[in-house]
């Protein structure tokens, strides 16, 4: 009513303006007026977000919400709240504070009757807001994430006289995004800096985008080009077209995947193919796959139709959940465990949002109920990983040519076999999958599930497996070892002694794991199985006759001999069966057959289990596509829904606190009503709406418009007066100044050095690392130093042992990887000083730096070289003037000359070892390291400088 | 102190003043957004920081200063510790060999086990039917307290009326890995802050020039669960423990490159110093000045690091005492060490020991062959512990814990069905005994029964929480109180969980 009133007024006053100037002057005195009136009662109306779910999260909640709720009276939903509570009556009746018994609760004077129960009452000041806002009609408000995204316009200045001057673009904005910030400094009367350095925006951006200095190449047409507007957004677009750009991206993206290359817990042994998942997300972000497209294949990759080998590989994503091999585990515990583990992860890292806590009870302060958390996790529950010692299921690797044959048996397959026959034979040669893993036997009798990992069968031993399916199987493959000849292994029909469906003879293997088959008369439904076996060769009663791996009930090739072509194809089929290569970790879902049921974890305890539920979506958000299938797929095409208000959000404020050092919402893993207040809560929107509206979901799209913006563009330079004003740059005021990360200080080093190996994709390795830091029990596991070039590799390729991760990289708060990490939280500690003080690896980029300075290294574009790039020079005493070498090394870390009084702190630290140098031989050796190779005391001196170089705050520092 | 030492002392202080006065204004200013009801709370908390510029939202009235984070804060209340030495057996000693006496069991020896004691229990190992195994130590009273501790122990025999013994310990976790979580970060899954970490958090440390949170591994290999158990979790990395190792460097980096002169390195961190004040009066970021502190900190724990973990100074009786060889890898040298370090204010020693699984696939894994030699590995030097703080005057302040992360079954393993070739215990979440002695705990007390064959607590049971709570509260801190508040939750060590075991605290 009354917004249509003022409406009404201005349209009058625009009739009336273009006429008479006088009644313009009265007429806009009036609307100043109602304007006035109008926002002052507007602002008077209690607003629930702000500040009437704050006094609840902290007064009320813990005994009136999720966990408890007392005396039937919860404060987590409007309909909870307004409804009966244990005495019959409402607490609160919209409209009515005088009758309200929460009111007059809060009121009350005998303290075990006035609520807070025991705790210090509420201020005049909030009562009075709860009354208001019940008098109001107790609205209920959702939290700003969790409304879908609506189109944003920039807060352009305002036009001025009602439009008839128009507003001029402040100079310092260059794009839409800057009006959010600017709009935020005026607001607080402050001025944006100006732009920073040519050198230092050059070393920003390459940092930020592709997380290297930028090679000389780059930097030299950058700073040569006269137009610097033109040279940024060029240089922008090549570290955008650098292939080192997805390595920065992806080395971002592994905290999230909790990447790495064991399998955690005790045993902690390696995972030893899951690297190919990581370099599906260096692929991916370089090709700028769109982020819903990019979220969907990790997701759900395995469910898109006519998925392709690397679209099964982006599903390692939730493949890097642990498995746990410590002998004794209940292996149904550990499989629970990953599956929590992925819905977790799923909400922390993708949405923004901590679900975890609704895994026990009702979230307290976010609209998600206890049954929804269940609902999500039969998302995930029903794959086909068992936490098996062997990480199955596996996409088997196949070779081009092996992939030709397969291609091969696919084409000879086709018109003999129903198409969906033809693809499980081929999911199976690539998987082994769908099989019956060992760990599902029970009722063991002379036998038993050895070390928690295989079926493993004495003499007259026994076990079941329940519920297979044998309808049109006419072939048992099984995966085994037997340790004699003579082993005999009977299938039976639902009861030990039953019918015999098949008997196995089982001969000694020769290697450890072999696979064979036995054809299966044709059986009916769904039958329990019982497996006897007996040897009569084995000597002791203890001795173990046969392990079974795992069991796969499937069709055999149609045909026989006669048929042309079946030869081939069966010899190709079984030589890709048996083939031993490695397999990555894949998501892959049950069979109907197969399928696992789930339930509500009562108290969130698995082994109590509640009622069964089905996938779903939580309803206070987005509705689940119409439609689209009830699975992971599904779910992803949920996610990716533009309607989700949680998953563009998060991804732009993640972006955002790459290049920034802080998100818009600071926690980054919870935008929910506990998170942090975004300190511009219209810029992600309009962020988001562009992402998923204008950009096509383009990453690269989003971190160019972020990176090309005057915000980004600032100075980082602080007066004290800004500094008390604002410590923290919440209102962007100046350029962003953050410690780099744990990755970019190594790989700048290198890079510095002239060590850099910059080869892109492969197996993790091992560069230098101190003895003694693997000591797992029962792994014989040895880090052993990679050779060659390998050892200068970036960061993101070096090994990841859950257990006993990198030493100097978590010093540097690399996160350890066991779960999912959504932020780094920085630090700054003596122990950090160490690494790049003393640790030997630093070492050696210090003196390959003093080489470069010197010019007795061969100057090279940074590429695949390491060892073989660097030219041998003799000692030489005849180093040119230290001056212009330490300075040298300045510019190769800062791409600027070195203020002359920095210079001078530098010239004497090298006179000072210099000193220290020319009088012992034996330490000028030891801090040159290499022996008869420039020994002298003036390298070893510039060694210690460029150590020195490599420890300012300014080099360890994206400025 | 020279000229510019007291100049990079001055710009240390400047930079935690800063630091300090940022936060609060931050603080309120984050406060006051939240509307009125907030800002009543903010002022019912005058110490609670929020925010640092990695930006970790704190709670529990806790100050985490980003520029100097170990700086010895003040507990909730005063408490009788200052400091921890948690002495963690890796892989479960038998609570049966050791303190849990049950002559009962010793008639059942050889006799399968009842099918009650089966039903509905999950084993690491156990499968089918086992037999009983009875108590392979002799045990008698000691002490005035009348402590039953067996003849493995003849030194920690005579130091009983120092400890107090829970012997009703449960725990839900039956693997290694999980179990030694539970107890240390209290939770059997991965990514939590352990326990050292929470408390270095909360009390930061005394001694600058060491780390706050030391760990110490004997035995030959690392605990189960890895450096997880040492880690810190959601707490900023800071909190996490600093192995110290017997090999290489005592810490990693902490010894100069050779050829670089400690006279150099001096040089080189002045240099870089005064570099990087230069560049701090032309940016005005204090995150320079602070790590300005790191360095000066980072060169004086180069000095005391390497002093503190040699332990050749001790003279011969204190050696004598705790069976101490200097230059070997050995819990007896841990165990001396961190009595140094705690001695030099170090908040919180963790000290694992591995060897403990006495399941009999070996003699060495037997209980009545290993354990006997583990317990010689660390009888004399654990009891030399307690005697040495006591006669230091320090075992009042400091608390001293020793463990495992479960018990061990009162039935002989007979993994995967076959009796097992010696005589061992399966994994056992039921009863276990761990002592706690010093730090205002309790002398000569035991709280807690398990029924009469050691099976099951029926009495005083006590979870990894209430321990957990416990030195919590020997600390000064009330563990219900004392969060970090993450992904929208204040978190705790105990979850929601744990209780101070009063029947021990003295």
């Amino acid at each position: 009513m009354r917004k249509g009133w003022l409406n009404d007024t201005f349209i009058s006053l625009k009739s009336t303006v273009s006429n008479k100037k006088v009644s313009m002057l009265i007429a806009s005195s009036v609307v100043l007026l109602a304007a006035v009136i109008f926002l002052a009662t507007r602002q008077d109306r209690v607003d629930y977000n702000t500040q009437v779910k704050p006094i609840f999260n902290k007064k009320c909640i813990t005994c009136h919400g999720g966990v408890k709720r007392q005396a039937d009276f919860s404060l987590l939903f409007r309909a909870e709240a307004l409804a009966p509570t244990k005495s019959g009556k409402p607490a609160i009746i919209p409209g009515d504070p005088d009758h309200s018994e929460m009111i007059r609760r809060l009121t009350l004077k005998d303290p075990e009757e006035r609520m807070p129960y025991r705790h210090d009452p509420l201020s005049t000041q909030e009562i009075d807001i709860l009354r208001k806002w019940i008098k109001e009609g107790a609205p209920w408000g959702d939290h700003w994430a969790y409304v879908p995204v609506k189109e944003t316009e920039p807060p352009r200045p305002h036009a001025r006289f009602f439009g008839l001057l128009a507003a001029s673009k402040p100079a310092w904005v260059r794009n839409d995004l800057d009006y959010f910030i600017y709009d935020g400094l005026q607001k607080e009367k402050l001025q944006p800096a100006p732009e920073a350095d040519r050198a230092t925006l050059l070393r920003r951006v390459s940092m930020d985008l592709d997380g290297l200095p930028p090679s000389p190449a780059l930097a030299r047409q950058y700073l040569a080009e006269k137009d610097g507007d033109k040279a940024y957004e060029r240089l922008v677009d090549s570290l955008l077209a650098s292939p080192h750009f997805g390595e920065k991206w992806a080395s971002m993206w592994l905290d999230l995947a909790r990447y790495a290359d064991t399998k955690g817990y005790e045993k902690d042994g390696e995972r030893p193919e899951i690297w190919r998942y990581r370099d599906w997300l260096i692929r991916a972000f370089n090709a700028d796959k769109p982020y819903n497209v990019f979220l969907t294949e990790q997701l759900a990759g395995d469910l898109l139709p006519a998925h392709t080998d690397e679209q099964m590989i982006a599903t390692g994503f939730h493949r890097n959940s642990l498995t746990n091999d410590e002998g004794g585990t209940d292996n149904e515990e550990f499989r629970t465990a990953a599956v929590l583990d992925r819905v977790n992860t799923t909400w922390q890292a993708l949405m923004g949002t901590t679900f975890a806590c609704v895994q026990c009870h009702s979230h307290p302060y976010d609209p998600f109920k206890h049954d929804e958390y269940y609902n999500f996790v039969a998302f995930f529950n029903d794959t086909r990983d068992e936490d098996t010692y062997d990480d199955y299921p596996l996409l088997r690797e196949f070779g081009k040519s092996d992939s030709a044959r397969l291609l091969k048996l696919s084409d000879w397959l086709k018109n003999k076999v129903p198409d969906e026959e033809r693809a499980q034979q081929m999911q199976f040669l690539k998987t082994w999958q769908p099989s019956i893993n060992s760990n599902r036997a029970e009722e063991f009798v002379n036998s038993a599930l050895q070390d928690t990992k295989y079926l493993s069968f004495r003499d007259h031993g026994s076990a079941k497996f329940r519920q297979v399916d044998l309808e049109r199987m006419d072939q048992l493959i099984y995966r085994y070892t037997a340790g004699a000849d003579g082993g005999s292994c009977t299938i039976h029909l639902d009861k030990i002694d039953g019918p015999v469906l098949q008997t196995i003879h089982a001969a000694k293997t020769k290697n450890s794991w072999e696979i064979a088959a036995v054809p299966l008369p044709p059986t009916a439904g769904v039958h329990d199985l019982y497996l006897t076996f007996t040897n009569s060769r084995l000597k002791k009663p203890t001795d173990e006759g046969m392990q079974i791996d795992w069991l796969h009930f499937g069709r055999s090739l149609p045909g026989n001999s006669r048929v042309p072509g079946y030869d081939s194809a069966r010899s190709i089929y079984w030589d890709l069966l048996v083939k031993q290569i490695p397999g990555i970790p894949v998501m892959m879902d049950n069979p109907a057959d197969m399928h696992r049921v789930s339930n509500v974890f009562e108290r969130g305890n698995w082994l109590v289990k509640g009622k069964v539920v089905g996938p779903d979506v939580p309803h206070s958000l987005n509705p689940f596509p119409a439609g689209a299938p009830h699975n992971r797929l599904g779910l992803a095409e949920w996610m990716t829904d533009k309607r989700n208000p949680l998953v563009s959000r998060t991804l732009v404020n993640r972006l955002w606190e790459q290049l920034f050092g802080t998100g818009l919402v600071e926690t980054l893993e919870d935008m929910g009503t506990q998170g942090a207040v975004p300190t511009h809560k219209e810029l992600i929107d309009w962020l988001a709406w562009k992402l998923m509206n204008d950009d096509g979901w383009s990453v690269k799209k989003c971190l160019k418009g972020i990176v090309l913006s005057a915000t980004y563009r600032q100075d980082s330079r602080v007066s004290p007066e800004l500094l008390e004003k604002d410590p923290y740059n919440k209102l962007y005021a100046r350029g962003p100044r953050v410690r780099l990360s744990a990755e970019e200080v190594r790989d700048q080093a290198l890079t510095a050095s002239g060590l850099l190996y910059d080869s892109l994709y492969g197996p993790p390795v091992k560069p230098w690392q101190p003895a003694g830091i693997w000591h797992s029990p029962y792994n014989g596991a040895q880090w052993n130093t990679s050779p060659g070039g390998d050892q200068y590799r970036r960061a993101l390729y070096t090994f990841w042992k859950r257990s006993a991760p990198y030493p100097s990289m978590i010093a540097f708060d690399g996160a350890s990887r066991e779960v999912c990490t959504a932020r780094r939280i920085r630090t700054n500690t003596p122990l950090q000083a160490l690494v790049t003080l003393n640790d030997s690896a630093y070492l050696e980029t210090s003196r390959h730096l003093a080489f470069r300075m010197m010019g007795t290294e061969e100057e090279k574009e940074p590429g695949p070289g390491g060892e073989k790039g660097r030219k041998q020079v003799a000692a030489n005493d005849a180093h040119p003037d230290k001056a212009q070498v330490i300075a040298k090394g300045y510019e190769l870390l800062m791409y600027k000359p070195i203020e002359p009084s920095k210079l001078a702190v530098l010239e004497k630290l090298y006179d000072k070892a210099y000193a220290q140098f020319a009088g012992d031989e034996y330490k000028t050796c030891e801090m040159v390291g290499e022996p008869g190779i420039h020994d002298d005391p003036g390298t070893a001196a510039y060694v210690v400088v460029a150590g020195a170089l490599l420890n300012l705050d300014e080099v360890v520092t994206k400025n | 102190m020279t000229q510019k030492e007291i100049h990079n002392q001055r710009l240390v202080n400047e930079a935690n003043a800063r630091a300090l006065s940022h936060l609060t204004r931050r603080h309120f200013l984050k406060e006051s957004a939240m509307g009125l009801g907030a800002l009543a709370l903010g002022a019912l908390l005058p110490g609670c920081g929020i925010g640092t510029s990695g930006g970790a939202g704190l709670d529990g009235g806790i100050v985490f200063d980003p520029a100097n984070p170990l700086a010895p804060k003040l507990p909730m209340f005063p408490g009788k510790a200052k400091s921890v030495i948690y002495l963690h057996m890796a892989g479960a000693p038998s609570q049966l060999e050791l303190f849990d006496f049950k002559p009962d069991l010793m008639k059942l020896d050889g006799q399968d086990c009842p099918d009650s004691l089966l039903k509905g229990k999950r084993f690491a190992f156990i499968r089918g039917v086992p037999k009983m195994l009875g108590p392979q130590a002799h045990f008698a009273q000691r002490g005035q307290s009348g402590a039953w501790v067996s003849d493995y122990l003849p030194h920690f025999s005579t130091v009983v009326d120092e400890v107090a013994f829970l012997k009703a310990v449960t725990t839900d976790q039956f693997n290694h890995a999980p179990a030694q979580l539970m107890m240390h970060t209290g939770t059997g899954r991965l990514g939590r802050p352990s326990i050292g970490s929470w408390v270095t958090y909360g009390l930061g440390s005394e001694n600058q020039n060491l780390p706050g949170f030391v760990v110490l591994t004997s035995g030959g290999y690392l605990p189960d669960a890895g450096k997880s158990v040492w880690g810190s979790g959601f707490l900023p990395s800071v909190y996490q423990g600093v192995q110290c190792r017997s090999e290489g460097d005592p810490v990693l980096f902490i010894r100069d490159p050779d050829g670089m002169s400690r006279d150099l390195r001096k040089a080189s961190i002045d240099a870089i110093n005064e570099v990087n004040k230069q560049e701090y009066k032309e940016y005005n970021d204090p995150e320079i000045l602070s790590r300005i502190s790191q360095y000066e900190l980072a060169y004086r724990m180069q000095i005391s690091v390497p002093d503190v973990m040699d332990i050749n100074d001790e003279p011969a009786y204190i050696h004598e005492m705790y069976g101490t060889k200097p230059g070997k890898a050995s819990f007896a040298n841990n165990v001396l060490l961190a009595r140094k370090l705690v001695e030099k204010g170090v908040r919180f020693v963790q000290l694992f020991d591995w060897g403990w699984d006495s399941h009999g696939t070996d003699p060495s894994t037997s209980v009545d062959m290993g354990l006997i030699k583990k317990c010689k590995e660390v009888d004399r030097a654990k009891t030399a512990l307690l005697l040495d703080l006591k006669q230091r005057g320090l075992l009042d302040e400091t608390l001293v814990v020793w463990g495992g992360e479960f018990g061990r079954t009162p039935m002989m393993e007979n993994r995967d069905g076959k009796q097992n070739p010696f005589k061992g215990r399966d994994h056992h979440v039921e009863a276990f005994t761990i002592w706690m002695a010093g730090g205002g705990i309790k002398k000569g007390a035991s709280y807690g029964e398990t029924d009469e064959i050691g099976y099951a607590a029926i009495s005083g049971k006590t979870t990894a929480f209430d321990i957990q709570a416990t030195i919590l509260n020997q600390l000064g801190f009330d563990h219900t109180k004392f969060t970090f508040p993450f992904q929208g939750r204040p978190f705790r060590l105990t979850d929601v969980a744990g209780k101070v075991i009063d029947d021990v605290v003295a």
